[in-house]
């Protein structure tokens, strides 16, 4: 794979942020309004500048709870979940939860798109790229996903997948029950896990299919090993969250 | 409307660093025009706040510096490999200057933070009280420079000169030319800016080291940034037009104690002579804390009001009144007193209820007088003293005092300092105001120490001054090792480069570490000032003076050579008469006793008549020629035989 290199040219970084909270009960419908906000900052110079911001004010909540709100609920974009089952304050939270995060997804594609719009420079995603739907065609479009809810292997192979060392990539796969298009993947270790959890470090990396050549995979993967400085302390996921995603982060967090 | 320039920054506050309304936080740009000392503005709504920078912080968001370490594995030069470059804050602290509306009095808001125009500066520093005014009072005193932008300073006149509050002291260390550049530009701004509705001025130097200030009436190269400064402040660069100065003899009496005895420059060169009047009422400057008590001093008034300039008659001691006018007429009439008592045996210890123990004393401590100011007292010669009563407006007269003995340079401030003291309060000096300059006030008003005669006089000046016109401008090395009512009482302070260690007394406790380091560091012609009108020290660049340097002064003018009393006498008769040739001058003294020549120097000098030679002829007095013994001729004795009896 080779030892980290600067990523070359123009590298610009995604990420959304989302904060809900109830804030009235129509019955034992929850009503929660919500901010999502999502954004795309620019590195020119080694130094990163916001080029794309956008952001939404959601309430969210069954249609007749939204709609008893009335005019206090105004300027606000309404979110109706799913009202085919009686009003339970618990999982109509969990259904909230999940609208919002479907919104929060959309309005980072949004971000992504008019980023794409206005530049060609590589977009680096935090999270899935399977959600994006020009994702299959573009080719300059990555994402680096922390979580690993869903592991691609089972048994050898994931042990070995799970042990790779510091440097080290694994083979390309393409992993399963992607929404809108298919993706290529690979697993990379930033840092050494000896000592700590076997997912210290490591991340998994998402390209367009046409991208997920193997050239192409340990070009990326030394451009994403050089981006493990600076460290994004104090984030206590700094040893698989990049600088760059934090500074979107943190950009989006200073709205609040 | 305040006038637009660059936003720069904004007001931030926490709770743990909230906004008060004399201080603030602001973020900025890392490449912003500011640091320590620069004035901003903030505007929120009606309310407009101009402040000081005092303080600067920068940090990144690295909650340690481990993850540093890590980000570089270990290495430092990989740091400078990380493709993004960390979130660097710029922080600055300001000290709030003045906020508009005044009242009520609030916290600085959370606006927009400007760098000051001209104007701001103006306002921020309250000079549109003092320079806008119907009768403007201001005096520039230099230039804020910030972010490529700078603008005038201004003193206000009635703080710096009185009556309001006066008084000056500079601070800084030595060999930056800072505190005497400082004082001569800041005369010459007076000089050509004090308003003549506030009356006239002058200024009082006294010279106490080599040549800081003999050549204060010579130009000087200047740069072109020297220039620029000048024409930003409106001042014409030219040195001093109306310069005098007053320096003691050499131990020879003739010769000029002082670094300024270039031929070129004696047309305004005078000798500084005192005799026995001049000094018997400062004769407790000389006195040590033994020697004063209230019988020396009882003497010395008797000698004042009986004795010295009238004709004093006592039987006892001699037939004949005793008219003492010199220290040879005191020594006279102390000799008569001491004959008495001597011839009186037993029982002579007391003459005119004084002991013969404390007539002693003094007549050792005023015969000190003369041996060790020698140069400075004379004998028995006339003296030549500053023009008391005809002060012109904005001269300078300089007293040279480097040369002399320490206790001479005491008499000196003491005599010099009472004097105008007297005549301002008696309103006939011949000017309003007068500016004295004292150099190395560490050493004559020290913070430790004895309480000098010296220390009291400065200690009045500063305290009293005022009310008279009469105004210490006054500068020293290091302020705490001065009398704290001394420098306490100096309504404008001017800092320069200081020491570290200085700083870190407790008279600098209210400065900011940065504007301390910014003080420990400042270069030549930056100072930081203190006026009344400012609520926080402001940081200012003056031009250098017009005037040439006692380094360069004495490389363009070196000082003529000791020359030996005769030729000495030539060359001041030479100065008065340029006609007379030196050979008639070494003529007209040749064979003539140096004390009779000393007199009727003196005499011509003062006189200055139209023919000096024969002025300085009849002073001096008919020549009495020495002539050879001839052999007496006798009748010689009859030759006999030598026999008495043929």
């Amino acid at each position: 794979m080779g030892d980290p290199e600067p990523w070359p040219g123009t590298t610009a970084f995604l990420d959304g942020t989302q904060r809900s909270e109830v804030v009235a009960y129509c019955g034992s419908a929850p009503i929660l309004v919500a901010t999502i906000r999502a954004a795309v900052l620019e590195r020119e110079d080694r130094r990163l500048k916001a080029m794309i911001l956008r952001e939404r004010f959601l309430c969210v909540g069954r249609r007749v709870a939204l709609d008893a709100a009335g005019d206090a609920l105004a300027g606000l974009d309404r979110v109706e979940i799913d009202d085919s089952q009686t009003a339970h304050p618990v999982r109509d939270l969990v259904q909230a939860g999940h609208a919002i995060d479907e919104a929060r997804g959309a309005l980072e594609r949004e971000a992504g798109l008019a980023y794409r719009m206005q530049r060609d420079g590589w977009l680096v995603v935090d999270g899935s790229l399977a959600e994006f739907p020009a994702a299959g065609t573009d080719q300059r479009m990555v994402a680096v996903s922390k979580s690993h809810s869903t592991l691609p292997f089972d048994g050898e192979e994931l042990e070995r997948y799970l042990r790779l060392p510091v440097g080290h990539r694994s083979s390309i796969f393409t992993p399963a029950s992607r929404r809108f298009v298919p993706v290529r993947a690979w697993a990379l270790r930033l840092w050494h896990w000896e000592g700590r959890d076997l997912l210290h470090g490591l991340v998994r990396v998402e390209v367009a299919p046409g991208v997920g050549t193997t050239e192409r995979a340990d070009e990326l993967s030394r451009w994403i090993l050089a981006e493990r400085a600076p460290v994004s302390s104090p984030d206590k996921r700094w040893d698989r969250l990049l600088y760059g995603v934090r500074r979107v982060e943190e950009f989006l967090r200073a709205r609040d | 409307m305040p006038p637009t320039t660059p936003l720069i920054g904004r007001v931030v506050a926490t709770e743990l660093k909230p906004s008060t309304p004399h201080q603030f936080y602001f973020w900025t740009r890392e490449d912003a025009a500011v640091g320590i000392g620069a004035i901003v503005r903030v505007e929120h709504g009606e309310r407009t706040v101009y402040a000081v920078v005092t303080d600067g912080f920068a940090y990144a968001d690295l909650s340690s510096p481990l993850y540093a370490v890590i980000g570089a594995d270990g290495d430092p030069t990989h740091e400078a490999l990380e493709p993004t470059l960390r979130t660097e804050v710029r922080l600055y602290s300001a000290a709030v200057l003045r906020q508009s509306p005044e009242e009520p009095l609030q916290p600085v808001p959370l606006g927009a933070v400007h760098l000051a125009s001209d104007g701001d500066v103006e306002l921020a520093l309250r000079m549109d009280t003092y320079r806008n005014a119907a009768r403007p009072t201001a005096i520039p005193v230099g230039v804020y420079a910030a972010g490529g932008h700078d603008a005038p300073v201004y003193l206000d006149c009635d703080f710096l000169l009185g009556p309001e509050a006066a008084h000056l002291n500079i601070t800084g260390v030595s060999g930056l030319a800072t505190k005497t550049s400082a004082v001569e530009f800041l005369l010459s701004s007076i000089f050509q800016t004090f308003p003549a509705h506030r009356g006239s001025v002058a200024a009082v130097c006294f010279n106490v080291k080599g040549p800081d200030l003999c050549f204060l009436d010579q130009p000087c190269g200047l740069t072109d940034a020297d220039h620029a400064l000048y024409a930003r402040l409106g001042l014409a660069a030219e040195p001093f037009a109306n310069v005098r100065y007053f320096a003691p003899h050499k131990a020879d009496g003739v010769n000029l104690n002082t670094l300024r005895t270039h031929e070129a420059l004696q047309a305004n060169t005078e000798p500084l002579v005192w005799g026995l009047r001049e000094v018997l009422d400062y004769a407790e400057v000389v006195m040590n804390r033994d020697d004063i008590d209230a019988k020396a001093d009882a003497f010395i008034d008797f000698l004042g009001d009986r004795v010295v300039g009238k004709d004093f008659k006592d039987e006892s001691l001699r037939g004949k009144p005793f008219r003492v006018e010199t220290f040879a007429d005191l020594e006279e009439f102390f000799r008569g007193i001491f004959d008495f008592m001597e011839a009186m045996g037993r029982g002579g210890e007391v003459w005119r209820t004084h002991h013969i123990a404390t007539i002693r004393k003094v007549r050792n401590r005023l015969s000190n007088i003369s041996t060790r100011a020698k140069g400075l007292v004379v004998d028995d010669g006339v003296a030549n003293d500053l023009p008391w009563t005809k002060f012109a407006d904005r001269a300078v007269y300089v007293v040279d005092v480097a040369g002399i003995d320490p206790l001479a340079q005491d008499l000196v401030f003491a005599r010099v300092v009472s004097k105008l003291r007297e005549h301002l309060e008696r309103r006939d000096l011949g000017v309003d105001h007068v500016v004295v300059f004292v150099d190395e006030l560490n050493k004559y008003a020290p913070a430790d120490g004895p309480d000098t005669y010296v220390r009291k006089m400065l200690l009045d000046l500063a305290e009293r001054g005022r009310y008279l016109g009469l105004v210490l401008f006054s500068a020293q090395q290091f302020r705490s090792q001065v009398q704290r009512r001394v420098v306490g009482n100096a309504g404008t302070g001017i800092y320069g480069r200081m020491d570290m260690d200085e700083l870190a007394t407790p008279g600098y406790a209210t400065i900011s570490p940065s504007t301390k380091i910014k003080l420990a560091t400042l270069p030549k012609g930056e100072l930081m000032i203190r006026h009344p009108h400012f609520t926080q020290p402001i940081f200012v660049r003056f031009p250098r003076p017009a005037v040439l340097s006692g380094r360069e002064g004495v490389e363009k003018y070196p000082p003529a050579a000791e020359l030996p009393f005769a030729n000495a006498v030539a060359r001041q008769l030479r100065q008065m008469d340029r006609a007379l040739s030196t050979d008639e001058c070494l003529d007209l003294v040749a064979g003539r006793a140096e004390r009779d020549v000393r007199r009727a120097l003196a005499a011509t000098r003062r006189e200055r008549p139209a023919d000096v030679k024969a002025y300085f002829k009849a002073i001096l007095g008919r020549r009495v020629d020495g002539e050879v013994a001839r052999p007496r001729i006798t009748i010689p004795p009859i030759v006999s035989s030598g026999d008495p009896y043929a």
